[in-house]
């Protein structure tokens, strides 16, 4: 039971995060591959100053939020200036550096959350405290599941309001067409910023969830394979509309417990799953680009 | 003094290297404009493929062959059973993009499951070295460079002065005009893709006899090769090569000066800040980069 309830927060945690995902390159028609480096920012920020600064879950939460607004405008910055090709190879730049400063920004005779060992590097940080809301610790997986489920709710009401507003529509109009939005006189460059931004915050809200819920975290929740995971949730659930991540999300959680029924070698299971990911992304692009509940083919 | 010339003979080297492999991502994307992610699955397996051929008693000359053939049928396979029909449906550059990105983990989990995660090695025992004044050179990066000057050297005969290299420089220009002109554009880019698997398996071979392998090794030389492209100029063959050849050497500083874990910061925070001064890289013309996206 206990394990079927992690696995539903799981869903809840990748839902919200390919939810901010869906926003930059469902809506806006950025294909970025830096948003798990936001993920680990909120992480990351949840974490220290939870360890070492007592922090409860809303503002530590609210912390990682807003430093993952602040470092969102380094790929708005790039937003700006490139589409395609040169704006992924510029995403994967930021990724590259953030994953870089998690794992490099440590000292093994320094107290974890100190400046100068403030990531703990590649031995991540373990040991995080159970959430509090409220003065409540929520030490089961009950909870997490509560607060998951609260904050998922939360995000896909805010998103369903802010799309359907004619902010929502301006965003689409820019993804569809740019020149067009600018020859309208909407300035596309803030609206980038604007929901650059909001993908961000709520990467790094599915950050701090991840946090407070696994208890450990290392630099690899900003790695190019938590990117391809996430992207994999989003490519396959379908971009465009809110359906689609969740569905995407779903699947994707599902998939490695469905893959347990075979009896595949322990050794070899995890390989067997990132394989059939890869196989999934490959087919799905022959098939049906906009994925299995989307609207929107990728551009 | 002595130090500041080693590390430009060890980034020189490792550069060398690079150069093989950014040359490998340009062929197919100059041509094709894919983003061939994949090819990063194609360097990690060609070591193996040697592994096994050497391991069964092959001569090593013809396990080498045997590893650069592979990986070039492999690479033409990606394109004959992924991109090429993508390419007739009209997908975008997103889509081959994320096409390749599939290929590639459904390729390193292959190679994953039949050689298993472990690192490998090729080479046994002590490498050899050789004094050219003060500074020691290894058997390993003089294999590197050797074969890089061989092999770029063949490379670039073939593209600027054969019919072949004419035709792939003009698919690249104007593909459609290509196409008009009687070309079977699809012809061309199969050699194209070949090309570049090859590439990438010699770049793979010289590089795993050096600091060994596995089979996730592909992805961090195959992103120091696109930033190698990106930083230099993306619109030309020559430029990675210069490319890799600074960043080999900016690498090598990086790893003496700090440490070896900041060589990808400092190397992307290189492409950021290129990025934004040059967008169209530090040798291409001037032109405005909204023009051609």
């Amino acid at each position: 039971m206990n394990y079927a309830l992690h696995i539903l927060v799981y869903f809840e945690i990748y839902a919200i995060f390919a939810l901010s995902l869906n926003l930059v390159v469902g809506y806006c028609g950025l294909f970025t591959l830096s948003h798990a480096g936001y993920f680990a920012i909120g992480a990351y920020t949840y974490a220290i100053l939870s360890v070492s600064k007592g922090f409860a879950f809303l503002p530590a939460t609210l912390a990682g939020c807003l430093i993952a607004g602040i470092g969102s405008l380094a790929v708005s910055l790039f937003a700006w200036r490139f589409r395609g090709d040169t704006f992924v190879v510029a995403t994967l730049a930021v990724q590259a550096v953030i994953f870089s400063t998690l794992n490099n920004w440590f000292s093994v005779s320094d107290p974890v959350g100190s400046f100068s060992n403030l990531t703990n590097g590649p031995y991540g940080i373990s040991a995080i405290p159970h959430t509090r809301v409220w003065g409540y610790s929520t030490d089961s997986a009950i909870a997490m599941l509560v607060i998951g489920g609260v904050l998922l709710c939360v995000c896909l009401f805010c998103f369903q309001r802010l799309l359907a507003s004619p902010w929502g529509r301006l965003v689409r109009a820019m993804r569809d067409d740019e020149l067009a939005a600018r020859s309208l006189g909407k300035n596309t460059r803030l609206v980038k910023v604007q929901a650059i931004g909001i993908a961000c915050v709520t990467a790094a809200i599915a950050g701090s969830l991840y946090a407070a819920h696994v208890r450990y975290i290392d630099p690899s929740l900003a790695s190019f394979n938590e990117n391809i995971l996430v992207l994999a949730m989003l490519v396959v659930g379908g971009t465009g509309n809110l359906r689609g991540p969740l569905v995407g999300a779903a699947l994707l959680t599902c998939m490695p417990e469905v893959l347990r029924l075979i009896a595949f070698p322990d050794a070899l299971s995890a390989n067997i799953r990132l394989l059939v990911y890869g196989l999934t992304l490959s087919i799905l692009m022959h098939t049906r680009p906009q994925g299995v509940a989307g609207e929107y083919r990728l551009q | 003094m002595r130090s500041g010339l080693q590390l430009l003979v060890n980034g020189f080297a490792s550069g060398c290297a690079t150069a093989l492999l950014a040359v490998a991502f340009q062929l197919v994307y100059l041509p094709t404009g894919v983003f061939f992610v994949a090819i990063a699955a194609i360097y990690a397996v060609a070591p193996f493929l040697l592994m096994s051929a050497v391991s069964r008693g092959i001569p090593v000359w013809l396990g080498i062959a045997f590893s650069v053939t592979s990986c070039a049928v492999l690479a033409l396979l990606t394109e004959w059973a992924s991109h090429g029909r993508l390419s007739k449906l009209g997908a975008s550059s997103t889509v081959h993009l994320v096409a390749s990105l599939g290929n590639y983990i459904l390729l390193v989990q292959l190679i994953a499951i039949v050689w298993g995660n472990n690192p490998f090695t090729i080479r046994a025992g002590l490498d050899t070295t050789a004094h050219m004044g003060t500074v020691v050179v290894t058997g390993t990066q003089l294999t590197m460079i050797v074969v890089a000057l061989i092999v770029l050297g063949g490379m670039f005969l073939l593209l600027l002065r054969s019919n072949i290299g004419l035709r792939l420089r003009a698919l690249a220009e104007n593909p459609m005009q290509f196409a008009l002109h009687g070309f079977n554009a699809n012809s061309y880019r199969l050699i194209a893709f070949g090309l570049s698997g090859s590439l990438a398996a010699a770049a793979s071979l010289v590089t795993a006899n050096d600091v060994g392998f596995n089979a996730n090794s592909g992805l961090s030389p195959f992103l120091v090769a696109v930033v190698a492209v990106i930083t230099a100029g993306r619109r030309s063959l020559i430029a990675p090569v210069v490319g890799a050849l600074m960043l080999g050497i900016l690498r090598a500083q990086v790893a003496w000066v700090w440490s070896s874990r900041w060589q990808d910061a400092v190397t992307f925070g290189l492409l950021v800040v290129v990025l934004l001064i040059w967008p169209e890289g530090i040798l291409a013309g001037k032109s405005r980069v909204e023009a051609s996206t």
